[in-house]
């Protein structure tokens, strides 16, 4: 332990502050930690029973339930791809079809590339629904639930204030600043990038995707699921669940000719990122939370996310 | 055995599909699909919860072979069998393999007296591993050798008497051995000793250049279940199981397939 001296800015020695310095960093990054994740909690209890289309999008965000829709309505036979890649409707529109199928069929009959189905307003504002039911669910987070996790990297703010009127006292006085300033600089650094990326899915609603995965187990990949007989609905459940591989596996040519990004897949650590993925999805404005919510997003893959 | 009724090949392609259906007591599963020292399959041990019981049905054990089995396959087909607490496991009368190299499928035996006591010889070794009953199949075979020296129910039954084992009947191959060989598959059946069937296979084929193959993934034709009514109106055996290899129908097809054995065994549908 360093004495103070009487030279000390604030009368603290410098190895002194600056442990002081990391310890208040730290606790304000745990104290972040615990707000999102008390704000992660989400609903708690059974859960409702989930359509293939509310799980692509709680796994993967509106570019998997595009997919998952697509999956159904081929399998059903409903739609075809032309070689220009556009969609093209080769069927009625099956019974039992949802508001999704709808608005894709639809879009099918518009001639539109798969990339651009979510550009589209009526599967756009579909999709709204679909993300708006999730949120009410405790699934996903709201917006407004999202932006307080981001808010709350700000409780870095006041550990970096003190920091920088260390540093500008510490220069008045003469001291070395050097390592304090590089900590400052870190927490700043860090504290940005935080703030920048926030979970869209509650604990509820990864856990709920778990066990959807563990009762549709038979759809797995590895199992090399025969969609022939396991229809439509099972078809759209697969790719929701297993990710746009598998609209590989229910029609390979269909899926090569419409596009299909097979690297599209919700994962367990799934974030900001992949909800925000496609800058069509984000231009509506009202799915995304503007600019701030989507640049972030990028940077969501890499772990933590403050949860 | 007890009479299972109608049962379908577990497939993890399928396995969705046959969690789902109600009346099910039994199934069948390829025992080198099974890991002896991993857990049961999720799909399988769901249906062991539901009392379904689970028959491995080795498809490599060569027991035509004319060496002797491989004790490593013969434990294999044991510990699966304790894993899926089987009341039998099925194997069939064919070989695999001669001389080190893998044929890839299953061959027929010339059917001779040396050729019945390789069997005898390799099913008593498999019977020394099993502690449950063993059923043979007899194996759809496209050609006759050359040098037969008994009949096909001969053969077959000289080798259940030695052993002692049961019969896994595939009525398909029954049909297909007749259709090939325009011999009347009736007067098989009445030479076959029918009592001893475990259960029967049902399978559908179809015809490429004339001859009639068992193809498993073809639907099952009529002539087919006509051979089931007459096996089951001469000795209705306790089990009949629907094999279906590939080409996946929907599953309304299916369950029309298991429920048209069910009519033609006068067992209750499963579906």
């Amino acid at each position: 332990m360093t004495l103070a001296a009487p030279g000390d800015t604030w009368g603290i020695s410098g190895p002194s502050f600056l442990g002081l310095y990391v310890a208040l960093a730290l606790a304000a990054i745990v104290a972040t930690a615990i707000v999102r994740s008390l704000l992660a909690r989400g609903h708690t209890g059974p859960g409702p029973r989930l359509t293939p289309d509310q799980v692509a999008f709680l796994n993967g965000g509106p570019q998997l339930t595009t997919y998952a829709a697509l999956g159904g309505l081929r399998r059903a036979g409903a739609i075809g791809a032309n070689p220009d890649r556009t969609l093209v409707p080769t069927g009625p529109l099956p019974a039992g079809s949802t508001a999704l199928d709808t608005a894709v069929y639809n879009a099918a009959g518009k001639r539109l590339r798969t990339r651009d189905l979510t550009g589209d307003p009526w599967v756009s504002s579909t999709l709204d629904d679909i993300r708006a039911g999730l949120e009410r669910a405790g699934l996903l987070l709201s917006r407004g639930q999202r932006g307080q996790s981001r808010l709350a990297a700000l409780l870095l703010l006041p550990v970096i204030v003190l920091g920088g009127a260390r540093i500008s006292a510490g220069m008045a006085n003469e001291r070395p600043v050097g390592f304090l300033t590089v900590l400052v600089l870190v927490t700043v650094v860090w504290m940005l990038l935080s703030l920048a990326r926030a979970k869209t899915r509650t604990r509820a609603g990864t856990s709920a995707l778990a066990s959807l995965r563990t009762e549709n187990q038979h759809l797995s990949p590895g199992q090399s699921p025969s969609y022939a007989t396991y229809g439509a609905g099972a078809a759209a459940m697969g790719i929701a669940l297993f990710g746009a591989s598998t609209l590989y596996m229910v029609d390979p040519a269909f899926a090569a000719e419409a596009e299909i990004n097979r690297a599209v897949t919700g994962s367990g650590s799934s974030s900001g990122g992949s909800s925000c993925g496609s800058g069509s999805s984000c231009g509506g404005g009202s799915s995304c939370s503007g600019g701030s919510s989507c640049g972030g997003g990028g940077g969501c893959g890499g772990g933590g996310c403050g949860g | 055995m007890t009479p299972y009724g109608v049962g379908i090949g577990w497939r993890p392609e399928i396995a969705g599909f046959v969690a789902e259906l109600p009346g099910l007591r039994f199934v069948e599963v390829v025992a080198e699909s099974v890991h002896a020292d991993a857990p049961v399959p999720p799909g399988l041990a769901a249906l062991r919860d539901r009392d379904v019981a689970v028959i491995p049905h080795g498809v490599r054990l060569s027991l035509g072979g004319a060496e002797p089995v491989d004790p490593d396959r013969v434990d294999h087909l044991a510990a699966v069998a304790s894993l899926l607490d089987a009341p039998l496991v099925s194997e069939h009368i064919a070989f695999v393999r001669a001389g080190g190299v893998e044929a890839g499928h299953l061959l027929p035996l010339p059917r001779s007296r040396e050729a019945v006591d390789a069997v005898v010889a390799n099913v008593a070794r498999t019977q020394a591993a099993l502690a449950v009953p063993i059923a043979l199949e007899p194996i759809a075979a496209v050609f006759d050798w050359p040098d037969d020296e008994l009949s096909e129910a001969e053969f077959l039954t000289e080798i259940l008497e030695r052993t002692d084992a049961l019969l896994l009947l595939d009525i398909a191959n029954v049909y297909a051995n007749a259709r090939n060989r325009g011999t009347d598959p009736l007067a098989l059946l009445d030479a076959l000793p029918l009592d001893r069937i475990a259960y029967c296979h049902v399978a559908g084929g179809a015809e490429a250049g004339g001859v009639y193959h068992d193809t498993h993934t073809h639907p099952v034709p009529e002539p087919v279940l006509d051979l089931v009514s007459a096996l089951c109106a001469r000795c209705r055996p306790p089990a009949l199981l629907l094999e279906r290899d590939g080409a996946y129908p929907a599953a309304d097809t299916l369950r029309a397939e298991l429920d048209a054995i069910a009519a033609a065994s006068g067992y209750p549908a499963v579906t």
